[in-house]
């Protein structure tokens, strides 16, 4: 864990729909190191499938970068044309299995056929090479060769999710991206999954980021976790510093640790955190969480709290974690 | 739904609406055209064009297969347009004698075919028929006396009563050498008496332009005389905005009152048919199973049938009125939306908003009329705009075959008589272009609304 | 209608299956055997009045099926129901009507679950209409503000003029069990009724619905593949697996000392926010993946995967559910020798 796979410096993405700017990355930094895994957690709307579209620099209509750097490898990728990034930027080192690819997969096609598809896209080789290549990496994510002449409807959710993977490692990246990859299956499975991401991360020796919006899966797999708060970083610290004995230090990592439900646990009374996230267009003045917070004081609802480093290694962006 | 939701979805739909540029258009015209079935009264030349299409007495007066008057912007030698003299000055010219003074502004190369003298009279009235010319030659041209008359419409015409006048007064300034060609020349009594009395007229005349004033001096000894409406009709060579036919019929009147039943025609045969065919949608899709299968094979049976055969054999065998056409086509027309409502209708029927409903103890008829229906009754106004094209034309086929409603005036009806008296081999393109074309704009009018509509209200259900 | 031991049982489910047909075409009936999909393959439990009673399982085990057969929106294909005592399981129209005015469900799709033309009033206006509670517009009104209330969706007035698409997930779920108070039901069919809400308020939603609970006496069936949420909600759970409930008993008993390995490997799987598991590769005590439920294995149905299976697990019949002793139990043959 050396060499910087992933810096992003300041990185702003807005919305221009016709109710005004949604502000889905607000001045947002973190790097991001080889071999790492970084987990981007936080509510629905908070920006963690913006980020993630954003750092493979295709921002959905209306999106558009509004400051900051994407730097991959040293190089900032902002700048570069949109062809240079094609040949050998996107997918070449950065891939992303998106929120939902398994329900996306065409029906009319085998899987062999869509999987190859994408593989000719970027790489001209023999048709048999790369049939090859498929099986060998179906074989990495646990599936059968005969999987190749299915269709996506003959195969379960798991399985599914296990094809994009797959896809997803194809032009071996040093990151991938992945939204959301296990919120539609069920438990078992969703473990499955998380083991199998970790046997990949060790033999490609890849970086991850993985978004999801539960706190205790990003537990089990992220070296370092970073909650998101209304297109902000609320808190960004080591596996340690977040689950630790000490706790969270953002009072927002705190309150969505404490509704996160723990099974093996007896609680008499989950808790909760009150209100709504807010409207991305016009957020709260000063601390964005402040409406919702419990430990929220007069400077809260003035100044905005920069993100700042509380202990090495371990950011935040909350007053009371300055004092 | 409630009055307000209604506004409110409206007012949702206008937003996405305008932005929809042959929607627009296709508005534009289709408010133009209602306007102008609301306002007929006041545009119609001939008032009582709709009902008395067929009544050649109506159109006698007109002129025959007579070009749109505009036509003369485009050529040299100007023709005479259709014109009713109204207003007479009226001098007294001692006891019991009356004059009528016409003035009538010949700016023209070519007379008219005709001019008419009409009125209203009761009792026995001599008349006398002068026209003064510009050249200061006065011409008597019409000596006549109106009998025993009991408020009776009379019509003389300046032809018929006028000839010998007329040759008289040419005689008077022809060459002797040419009198042998007067009696066999194809120029009548207009040419003469808006031509210049020079020599050599039979060779050609030359038109005299400038103020003619025609006198009728009447007699009103007889003390039942009276004549009221008196006017001068001036059979034009060109005619009204759109021309006359061969029957001398107003093709602008009969186009403007064939506007309402197109639009009758088209509205009334797609918006009960798509209803019928929505709600046959929804109940098939709805029940399913058996029911959906009994009324999916009455469906594939009605859609198998060829209208328009169908139709001719029944309009040859029933003669029917405008009303059974158009209920003949709502029999055809019902199956448009059935298919594509059905299958939406499946999806909705799946939707977890109905089995809530049904868990709510719903029953069919408030499933089908409060849930189902609503969402694809909006997407039906598409289906609605697109089926009124077809209903148009199908009407027009039957009419043009001879086989529509005798009674009314319709589009096709004038292309039928258009064709039959070969109007396309004479030249007679006004009679045959402006129902055409109406026929062909009125169905695009409703395609670009229908299009428009089915692209604003088709992905609403998808993503709702 | 009480007769000693049923007294305080208000739902008794027995033996109840349903089997789908898969529809085919007129031709494809030929030659091609028709694969019946067992969704739920007999199944029996009890529920006792004012209890909230937990079904627990993966994906296609047949939960939703099951709280579509209490609901009557599907026929069952044997067994029975009994809702106070009497069987509903084939009952008249009129019958059927006010049987849902007493069991009503919450949907799992707040945002699906409602006529997106409806405005929140029309919603709540709903069953009244279905059931002419009352045609006064005023007492109609008075019902709708009380039931927003309820579900803490204040000031009422708020709401009723929006539609459902102005509300949040959380906002929209409030207003779907609004909308079964309003009939007041004996009991809720809720599936899966917080699976699509926010983590952060996905418990403010239970809460809400424990406290419409205890106000107002009711009895929950609460349908869910979340075990967590489950053992802080429910009060006994059922753990079906495909179509079969194969552990039940009290929350506790089963989460703290689960009986069948189906149900261990389920605990097992859950994550827990904890620190050291990044680099652990988590052991599974399950392998593969559910069958499908058109081709349920022969004997224990979850021999396929389980790690403890012997020989007469595949051969021998299917297990029935046996006591453990307090309300606690299961269908597996070796549980002793797991232990
Ligand atoms: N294409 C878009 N146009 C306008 N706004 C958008 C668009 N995509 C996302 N947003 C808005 O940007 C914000 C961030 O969205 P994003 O999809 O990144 O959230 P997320 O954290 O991935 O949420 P979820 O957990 O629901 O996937 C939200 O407020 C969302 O409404
Ligand atoms: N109408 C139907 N026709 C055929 N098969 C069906 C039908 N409804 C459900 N099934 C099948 O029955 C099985 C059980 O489905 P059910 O919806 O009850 O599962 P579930 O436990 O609620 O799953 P989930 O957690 O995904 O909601 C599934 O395999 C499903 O495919
Ligand atoms: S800055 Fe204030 S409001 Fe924001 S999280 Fe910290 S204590 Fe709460
Ligand atoms: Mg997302
Ligand atoms: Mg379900």
């Amino acid at each position: 864990m050396s060499e910087t796979v992933l810096q992003v410096k300041n990185l702003k993405l807005y919305y221009h729909t016709s109710k005004g700017a949604v502000k889905a990355l607000d001045d947002v930094s973190f790097d991001l190191k080889a071999g790492e895994t970084l987990g981007l957690v936080g509510e629905s709307g908070c920006g963690k499938t913006t980020m993630g579209t954003g750092l493979l620099r295709m921002p959905t209509p209306p999106g558009r970068f509004e400051g900051g750097q994407i730097l991959v490898e040293g190089r900032d990728i902002l700048p570069l044309p949109e062809k240079e990034i094609r040949k050998d930027f996107r997918w070449e080192k950065v891939s992303m299995v998106f929120q939902g690819a398994m329900n996306c997969l065409t029906p009319v096609y085998t899987i062999g056929k869509q999987m190859m598809e994408t593989l000719q896209e970027h790489r001209s080789m023999e048709k048999a090479e790369a049939q090859e290549l498929i099986k060998e990496y179906l074989s990495y994510v646990g599936l059968p060769a005969d999987v190749t002449s299915r269709y996506p409807h003959e195969l379960s959710g798991g399985m599914k999710q296990r094809v994009v993977i797959a896809t997803a490692l194809f032009l071996k990246p040093r990151l991938v991206i992945l939204d959301e990859p296990t919120t539609a299956l069920d438990v078992i499975v969703q473990a499955q999954i998380i083991n199998l991401l970790k046997k990949l991360k060790k033999t490609f020796d890849l970086s991850f980021i993985f978004i999801t919006h539960d706190l205790a899966l990003e537990a089990e797999v992220s070296d370092r976790i970073c909650v998101m708060y209304a297109g902000k970083i609320a808190e960004l610290g080591t596996n340690e510093q977040v689950y630790g004995g000490k706790g969270p230090a953002h009072p927002y990592t705190e309150r969505l640790l404490a509704a996160t439900p723990r099974l093996r646990r007896k609680v008499e009374s989950l808790s909760f955190i009150p209100g709504t996230p807010p409207d991305l267009i016009a957020p709260p003045s000063g601390c964005r969480f402040h409406p919702r917070c419990p430990r929220v004081y007069e400077r809260c609802r003035m100044e905005e709290p920069p993100v700042r480093e509380i202990e090495p290694g371990h950011l935040a962006a909350c007053w009371r974690c300055f004092e | 739904m409630k009055l307000e939701d209604a506004a409110y979805r409206l007012k949702e739909f206008w937003g996405e609406f305008r932005k929809e540029r042959n929607g627009l258009v296709g508005l534009g015209i289709l408010i133009a055209a209602v306007l102008a079935v609301l306002l007929e009264p006041l545009i119609l030349p001939f008032p009582e064009a709709s009902s008395r299409w067929r009544d050649i007495t109506y159109w006698q007066d007109n002129s025959k297969s007579a070009p749109p008057a505009w036509t003369n912007l485009f050529t040299a030698r100007k023709s005479a347009v259709a014109l009713t003299l109204w207003d007479s000055r009226t001098e007294d010219r001692g006891p019991g004698e009356k004059a009528y003074i016409f003035s009538y502004d010949y700016e023209f190369s070519r007379a008219p075919y005709d001019l008419l003298l009409r009125g209203e009279g009761s009792g026995t009235i001599p008349l006398t028929v002068t026209v003064r010319r510009p050249d200061s030659n006065a011409v008597e041209i019409i000596r006549y006396v109106l009998q025993d008359l009991a408020g009776q419409t009379f019509r003389l015409s300046f032809t018929n009563e006028g000839k010998a006048n007329a040759l008289e007064f040419l005689r008077k300034t022809e060459r002797p050498e040419n009198a042998a060609q007067i009696a066999t020349m194809s120029y009548g009594v207009p040419e003469i008496l808006f031509s210049r009395a020079e020599p050599d007229f039979v060779k050609g005349p030359k038109p005299l332009a400038g103020r003619y004033e025609i006198e009728v001096t009447a007699g009103f000894t007889d003390p039942r005389a009276s004549i009221e409406h008196m006017e001068i009709v001036v059979v034009g060579r060109v005619s009204g905005i759109l021309g006359t036919d061969s029957m001398k019929r107003d093709i602008f009147s009969g186009v403007v009152a064939g506007m309402k039943w197109a639009l009758m025609i088209g509205l009334l045969t797609s918006i009960v048919s798509v209803l019928v065919g929505v709600f046959y949608g929804i109940t098939a899709a709805y029940f399913g199973g058996r029911v959906d299968s009994v009324m999916m094979l009455i469906f594939d049976y009605f859609i198998s049938l060829p209208v328009l055969p169908i139709l001719i054999v029944f309009s040859a065998v029933y003669k029917p009125s405008i009303w059974t056409i158009i209920a003949a086509l709502i029999l055809f027309f019902w199956v448009g939306p059935v298919k594509t409502v059905r299958s939406m209708a499946l999806q909705i029927k799946e939707e977890t908003y109905i089995e809530a409903a049904k868990a709510l103890g719903a029953g069919h008829g408030r499933i089908i009329f409060r849930h189902m229906a609503p969402l694809l009754i909006p997407y039906s106004f598409a289906s609605m705009a697109l089926a009124v094209p077809g209903a148009i034309v199908y009407e027009s086929s039957v009419s043009l075959l001879g086989l529509g409603d005798a009674t009314i005036v319709s589009w096709g009806q004038i292309l039928h008589d258009a064709l039959g008296s070969g109007a396309v081999l004479s030249g007679l393109w006004w009679w045959v272009v402006p129902p055409g074309l109406l026929i062909a704009v009125m169905g695009m009018t409703f395609a670009f609304l229908g299009f428009a509509m089915d692209k604003i209200l088709h992905p609403k259900l998808k993503t709702r | 209608m009480s007769n000693g031991i049923d007294g305080d049982v208000i739902l008794r489910v027995d033996d109840l299956k349903k089997h789908f047909t898969p529809h085919q075409g007129f031709l494809q009936s030929f030659g091609k055997v028709r694969k019946v999909v067992r969704a739920v393959d007999g199944i029996s439990f009890e529920i006792r009045r004012g209890e909230i009673f937990g079904l627990i399982g993966e994906s296609g085990s047949g939960k939703t099926t099951t709280g579509k057969l209490v609901m009557k929106l599907i026929d069952a294909t044997s067994g029975r129901i009994l809702f106070n005592g009497r069987d509903v399981t084939s009952i008249g129209h009129e019958e059927t009507k006010e049987y849902r005015r007493q069991v009503q469900m919450i949907f799992q799709d707040p945002y699906a679950s409602m006529n997106p033309r409806f405005k929140i009033r029309d919603v709540l206006e709903e069953p009244l209409e279905i059931h002419r509670i009352t045609a006064d517009r005023k007492e109609r009104e008075t019902r709708i503000v009380r039931a927003l209330t309820e579900v803490k969706l204040t000031p009422p007035e708020d709401f009723m003029g929006r539609f459902p698409h102005m509300l949040s997930g959380g906002q929209r779920q409030r207003v779907a069990t609004a909308r079964t108070l309003i009939l007041n039901p004996a009991m809720l069919v809720a599936d899966e009724p917080v699976s699509m809400i926010d983590l952060s308020t996905r418990a403010e939603i239970l809460h809400m619905m424990k406290d419409v609970q205890r106000d107002l006496g009711l009895t929950y069936l609460y349908i869910t593949h979340d075990l967590s949420t489950a053992r802080y909600f429910t009060d006994r759970i059922a753990v079906m697996y495909l179509g079969r409930i194969v552990e039940m008993g009290k929350a506790d008993d089963i989460i703290d000392h689960p009986a069948h390995p189906y149900t261990r490997a389920l605990i097992e799987a859950v994550p827990e926010p904890a620190t050291g598991k990044v680099d652990v590769v988590k052991e599974l005590p399950i392998s593969g993946e559910i069958p499908s439920p058109s081709n349920i294995p022969a004997g224990c149905r979850f021999h396929t995967r389980c790690p403890y299976m012997k020989p007469e697990c595949k051969e021998e019949a299917e297990p029935e559910l046996m006591d453990l002793g307090s309300g606690h139990y299961h269908a597996c043959r070796r549980w002793k020798e797991i232990g």
